[in-house]
């Protein structure tokens, strides 16, 4: 219990910790903080509707984020969730352009099928690589970001080209109104129930299966399970797939909801920003629930921050940052102020 | 070497905390010059970090320091190097791929630029003067053991080294090896050299020194006693402390290496049953943990303890991970209980009742991060599909009713398992792979790094286990144990058993066959 507690208490320090010091930063560099921090909040959480916008951009990053979080817990640092994120909404829209004309009950499921599989072997073939030879996943997911960004701007400007676009980015032809699960404001009741399905399945499966003890464990000492007799390379597959085929599902969530087309280098930072909220929430599923509407929140506060506060939209983006540089860079400084903190607690 | 009246050494109040564990508590002792003092205990009683600090490599919270009469400031290495100690430690330090004639110049003074036949010039004298027989031209790694110890020591006295310090050198060795190392550290005396042993075995302590010195729990007990006035089961005694009362004569024989166990458990074996483990001919390829087997035929009967002996380094790792499917088995074949296992992953032999206790306890036996009820769970979790349900809180109470059972000492099921002492994260081991169902239990080095209770209580479990029909491997690189609980004894050398032997065991034979000596 107490160590529940302490991770809530770190999660809000780092996050605490990263404002501030972007507060000191936007400062210095001649705008207002106290203007910056309360258009954030308007932005993301007090504005009437804001809950709606940080539900939009949160759920998407809440399931990438779970997948994260699988992989991370059992040892393997896939940080290639971007372009399995990519791969996954290039998948479905390959799939709605096939079946375009078919009726929707059909389309539809085939393209949440193609994009969590489209997804899960992005994942693949680094879970192969790093199982059968050790080939360092993280090079591999990373050089998997790339390769998928490059997919996906072929695919916008090639096979799926929309030839009445006229803009500078090229962009797949639009979805078929029938096809998408929201309209632009990105919130229906489909991705709501998708969010929660997944929390509930991922939860269970983390805390409620004998793969998750085992995955923990892996994660933590896999040297100790394959002494007791796993077969290692196979809790690390089902990690790769997992996360790789949630962070498709978000693709295709973006593709059929908000989106409704496949743009060239579309939410570029969906996969980092989930990532740290994995990290964030310490990789636990009810964790990251919260930790993705915080971040969320943010991004749709991105789009105040020019109006309200005279700041660019990227100003988000220095905050994701900062936030980051604590987390990977500070954990023992943190556990240390807790630790201090406890201390001064219990002699008072 | 400037002769002094008193002591080479002496100390007053020393005190070593490590976190909460006190590590020394006010030790006190003063060595004679000249002498080969040992200092004894138990694992855990504070031997190690009492040669640290003389060596200068703790820094004691408290307590005087002085060699020869000059007060050292403590922690320094430097500093207690220049006042002439040196230290050899449990493990060897040094550098696997250099020439011995290197690893001379390595620490001493002086040289400056050189060509290797110089080094080599230089230092094969002083080689040859220790009575080290080796050449300088030879690399570190490709010595024996016993050479390995001997240069070290030859490099430990490069400089003129009035207080020599051996951390447990007998560890490593075979009976005879240990011989010969006393010889050595005779001729050292001889040469003026103040020499302290850290032992732990009463047998080797009245065979070579010439006081003793007993810790326990980080105290002095007694010392330094002259040993010609003390006999073994004295020092037994002052090791074991309290708790000698409650231990059978030939167990504590055993546990402080008081005197050479005869084994006197009759059971007899039932030689035709079929044999739990059987190995014919088994070879591996060589890799980077030890020696290849070499075609190693070996067999396993129910209510049998079969112990493999050898000088740590020879084979024992890569057969435990054969019979675990850790490794690949080029050639032979391997059956438990008659069914061929030879291709089996793991999971299969466990299945078929094979329980392992693995050489690192905190590597290979536990995750130290995870929670207690997850590291015991888990060879129960693996025995089902991967997605079957589970239910935390029934794991939760089952693991806890056999931490109890097992008589291990913790807080809360969910703590984690770094957090238990080395005696309690064994016994959570133990709790984990003898259970009902085990068949065939591979005990590799089960007691070490334990203090005395909680050996008596693996080999307790162990022999419980025996009695229950279960077949016993049992490795260990210490004979005193092997020769209390085994009923047979193989010996492994360079990855091959070379010899069997039956009790009542003849540590003299045994001995020659780990070293390879013929008769």
């Amino acid at each position: 219990m107490t160590d529940r507690i302490v991770s809530v208490l770190r999660a809000i320090v780092f996050i605490g910790i990263g404002l501030a010091l972007c507060g000191v930063i936007f400062e210095i560099a001649g705008y207002s903080a106290p203007l910056m921090f309360q258009s954030i909040a308007d932005g993301a959480f007090l504005r009437s509707g804001a809950l709606g916008h940080a539900l939009r951009w949160g759920l998407p990053l809440f399931i990438t984020a779970v997948g994260v979080a699988i992989s991370f817990r059992a040892g393997y640092f896939n940080i290639g969730a971007q372009g399995q994120f990519y791969m996954g909404a290039i998948a479905a829209a390959f799939v709605a352009e096939w079946l375009n004309g078919w009726p929707a009950m059909i389309v539809i499921p085939a393209c949440f099928v193609a994009g969590m599989t489209g997804g899960a072997l992005w994942a693949l073939w680094p879970g192969l690589l790093r199982l059968k030879s050790g080939a360092d996943e993280v090079i591999t997911t990373l050089m998997g970001n790339f390769l998928a960004s490059l997919v996906l701007v072929y695919v916008t400007s090639g096979p799926l080209k929309d030839p009445s676009g006229s803009g500078q980015q090229a962009s797949s032809r639009p979805l078929d109104a029938a096809y998408r699960i929201s309209t632009s404001y990105g919130l229906s009741p489909t991705i709501v129930a998708l969010a929660v399905l997944v929390g509930v399945l991922m939860w269970l499966l983390v805390n409620r299966t004998a793969f998750g003890v085992l995955a923990g464990l892996a994660g933590r000492n896999p040297t100790m399970v394959e002494w007791q007799g796993a077969r290692i390379w196979r809790i690390g597959l089902a990690s790769f797939l997992i996360s790789g085929a949630l962070a498709g599902l978000a693709g295709t969530i973006e593709l059929m909801g908000p989106n409704g087309r496949l743009a060239g280098g579309f939410l570029p930072g969906h996969g980092f920003t989930a990532i740290l909220i994995a990290l964030v929430a310490g990789l636990s599923v009810a964790g990251t629930a919260f930790v993705a509407l915080f971040f969320g929140g943010l991004a749709s506060a991105a789009l105040f921050l020019p109006v309200m506060a005279g700041l660019p939209s990227a100003a988000i983006d220095i905050i994701n940052a900062a936030i980051a540089l604590f987390i990977t860079a500070k954990s023992g400084m943190i556990d240390r102020i807790v630790k201090f903190g406890r201390r001064a607690w219990t002699r008072s | 070497m400037r002769e002094g009246a008193g002591p080479v050494f002496a100390c007053r109040g020393v005190t070593v905390r490590y976190g909460h564990v006190v590590a020394l508590a006010g030790v006190g002792v003063d060595f004679e010059r000249g002498m080969i003092h040992a200092v004894v205990g138990q694992n855990g009683a504070g031997k190690t970090t009492f040669a640290c600090v003389v060596a200068g490599l703790v820094e004691p919270e408290s307590g005087e320091l002085s060699i020869d009469g000059q007060a050292l400031s403590g922690g320094d290495v430097n500093e207690a190097r220049s006042a002439g100690v040196e230290l050899v430690h449990q493990s060897f330090a040094l550098p696997p791929s250099f020439t011995v004639a290197e690893a001379m110049q390595f620490g001493a003074e002086g040289g400056g630029l050189y060509t290797k036949s110089m080094l080599e010039k230089r230092w094969q004298p002083h080689l040859d003067g220790l009575d080290v027989r080796v050449s300088a031209k030879r690399r570190i790694r490709d010595l024996p053991i016993e050479t390995q110890q001997g240069v070290e020591i030859a490099r430990a006295l490069v400089t003129d080294a009035k207080l020599l310090i051996l951390d447990e050198p007998t560890a490593v060795l075979s009976p005879e090896g240990a011989q010969k190392l006393f010889e050595r550290v005779r001729r050292l005396k001889a040469l003026g050299v103040t020499v302290i042993l850290i032992l732990h075995k009463i047998r080797e302590v009245l065979a070579v020194a010439d006081t003793v010195t007993v810790l326990r729990g980080g105290r002095l007990v007694e010392g330094p006693i002259p040993c010609a006035g003390v006999d073994a089961g004295r020092l037994a005694e002052l090791i074991i402390g309290p708790a000698a009362h409650s231990l059978g004569e030939e167990e504590k024989a055993a546990l402080t290496g008081a005197a050479i166990p005869t084994h006197s458990d009759d059971i007899s074996a039932p030689a035709r049953a079929v044999p739990i483990l059987e190995m014919k001919s088994v070879s591996t390829r060589p890799d980077s943990e030890g020696p290849a087997l070499d075609a190693v035929s070996l067999a396993v009967r129910p209510g049998e303890i079969v112990g493999v002996a050898g000088v740590e380094g020879n084979g024992q790792r890569t057969l435990v991970r054969a019979i675990s499917s850790l490794i690949h088995v080029t050639n032979g074949r391997i059956a438990i209980e008659g069914r061929d296992m030879t291709v089996a992953p793991l999971g299969e032999r466990r299945a078929a009742g094979l329980r392992v206790i693995p050489f690192e306890r905190n590597v290979e036996g536990l995750s130290l991060t995870s929670a207690l009820w997850e590291n015991w769970s888990a060879r129960g979790l693996l025995q089902k599909p991967l997605l079957s349900a589970i239910s935390p809180s029934g794991l939760r109470r089952r693991c806890a009713a056999a931490l109890d059972a097992w008589d291990v000492r913790y807080a809360d099921v969910g703590q984690r398992a770094g957090s238990l002492s080395g005696g309690n994260a064994q016994k959570v081991i133990l709790s984990r792979e003898m259970d009902e169902e085990a068949r065939l239990i591979l005990a590799a080095q089960p007691t070490r790094g334990l203090d005395i209770g909680a050996t008596a209580f693996v080999w307790d479990a162990l022999r419980k286990a025996r009695a229950r029909g279960c077949g016993i491997l049992f490795v260990s690189s210490d004979l005193d144990e092997i020769f209390d609980i085994c009923d047979r004894v193989v010996v492994m050398l360079s990855g091959r058993i070379v010899a069997e032997f039956r009790p009542p065991f003849d540590i003299a034979a045994v001995g020659a066959a780990m070293t390879g000596v013929t008769r």
